[in-house]
């Protein structure tokens, strides 16, 4: 069973472009457009073996949206990527804080998102 | 300047006059004098006034507006830089996907001649081939993430010229009412305020060129996991 990753942008565009290229790569991938969205998702009973989400979202920002599944009953643990073309120190350890996993700049090369992506996950 | 020199002449002659009066003994003559010399320093105030070009009050006012009007270059400086980071990206967006769908187009014209000049072809002779068709695919889609950078840095640009709307009414406000001065916000605050916006590497590297700062922010690896 292929790992199901859960990408949370605003971003039409980048939800399909790293949807392709995790596809692609053997994972499923399940989406959502905003943090109340993907709030609403898990749940209702969503279980992504991993959550990518930016950070600049309208309502929800990502930050918040991480601590709001760190505090849900069984999201102590999913790894969580944030995606997001904020490149400031301050922004990063803001997500470490709120229990990121990684960090990855935007634009994200195909080969990036792949490389961490099994780093997360290695079965695939 | 001929008026001005009469008034003065006799301001001194009625003074003086006033003086020899009053020495003589003589109190109507002396009166006589005084008054004279009071309507002439009289018509010499306001001859000065009128002449002053403007009140110091609104001179302030004008070097303050002409302080910050002279601001705006580097405001400019930022747009135009933001301007060109977005043709930029945008460019090389459009290069590699063009590039992509020129290849697949030519390697999906080998495949089908390939197919045309071979009656039996083996799955694994085409394999190669197929494989390079798709190649350039994860590379296209990765570009596509341009838009979501572009869409960020015109959505900073539409808030920088909120910026300028806001510093002209205050300007505006300014000239038209010269108490206004204390209320308005520096160019130099808004202008910096709008740092904060600034969240990519590029947009803060822009920002301090704009203001003339020569400053580098250590922005961090592109991939960091905690």
């Amino acid at each position: 069973m292929p790992s199901t990753i859960f990408i949370v942008d605003d971003s039409a565009t980048t939800q399909m472009s790293m949807e392709a290229i995790l596809r692609k790569a053997g994972f499923m991938v399940a989406k959502a457009a905003s943090g109340e969205e993907a709030v609403t998702k898990l749940q209702g009973g969503l279980k992504p073996n991993m959550i990518i989400t930016d950070i600049h979202m309208p309502g929800m920002n990502g930050i918040e949206l991480i601590r709001k599944v760190r505090a849900m009953a069984g999201f102590q643990f999913t790894p969580i990527l944030v995606v997001t073309t904020e490149s400031q120190q301050a922004k990063r350890d803001e997500a470490r804080a709120a229990k990121a996993t990684g960090w990855l700049v935007k634009p994200v090369q195909p080969d990036d998102l792949l490389k961490v992506a099994k780093q997360i996950l290695p079965n695939g | 300047m001929l008026i001005r020199i009469v008034t003065v002449a006799l301001l001194l002659a009625t003074t003086s006059a006033a003086a020899t009066f009053a020495a003589s003994g003589s109190a109507s003559g002396a009166a006589l004098a005084a008054t004279g010399s009071l309507v002439a320093a009289a018509i010499g105030y306001a001859l000065g006034r009128k002449d002053r070009s403007m009140p110091a009050a609104i001179r302030t006012q004008m070097i303050k507006v002409a302080d910050d009007l002279a601001q705006y270059p580097a405001f400019t400086r930022l747009l135009r830089a933001q301007g060109t980071r977005i043709t930029e990206s945008t460019c090389e967006a459009a290069t590699v996907i063009a590039t992509g769908l020129r290849d697949m187009d030519a390697n999906v014209d080998r495949l089908r001649a390939m197919i045309d000049c071979s009656a039996h072809i083996e799955a694994d002779e085409l394999r190669p081939l197929v494989d390079a068709v798709g190649a350039p695919v994860i590379g296209m889609l990765g570009q596509l993430q341009f838009q979501d950078v572009t869409q960020q840095q015109i959505a900073f640009l539409a808030r920088l010229s909120l910026i300028v709307d806001q510093h002209m009414i205050n300007l505006a406000r300014q000239l038209g009412n010269r108490r206004s001065m204390d209320r308005m916000t520096n160019f130099k605050d808004m202008f910096d305020k709008a740092l904060d916006d600034c969240v990519m590497t590029s947009q803060r590297e822009d920002h301090h060129t704009a203001v003339g700062l020569d400053l580098h922010e250590p922005s961090g690896p592109k991939i960091e996991m905690y």
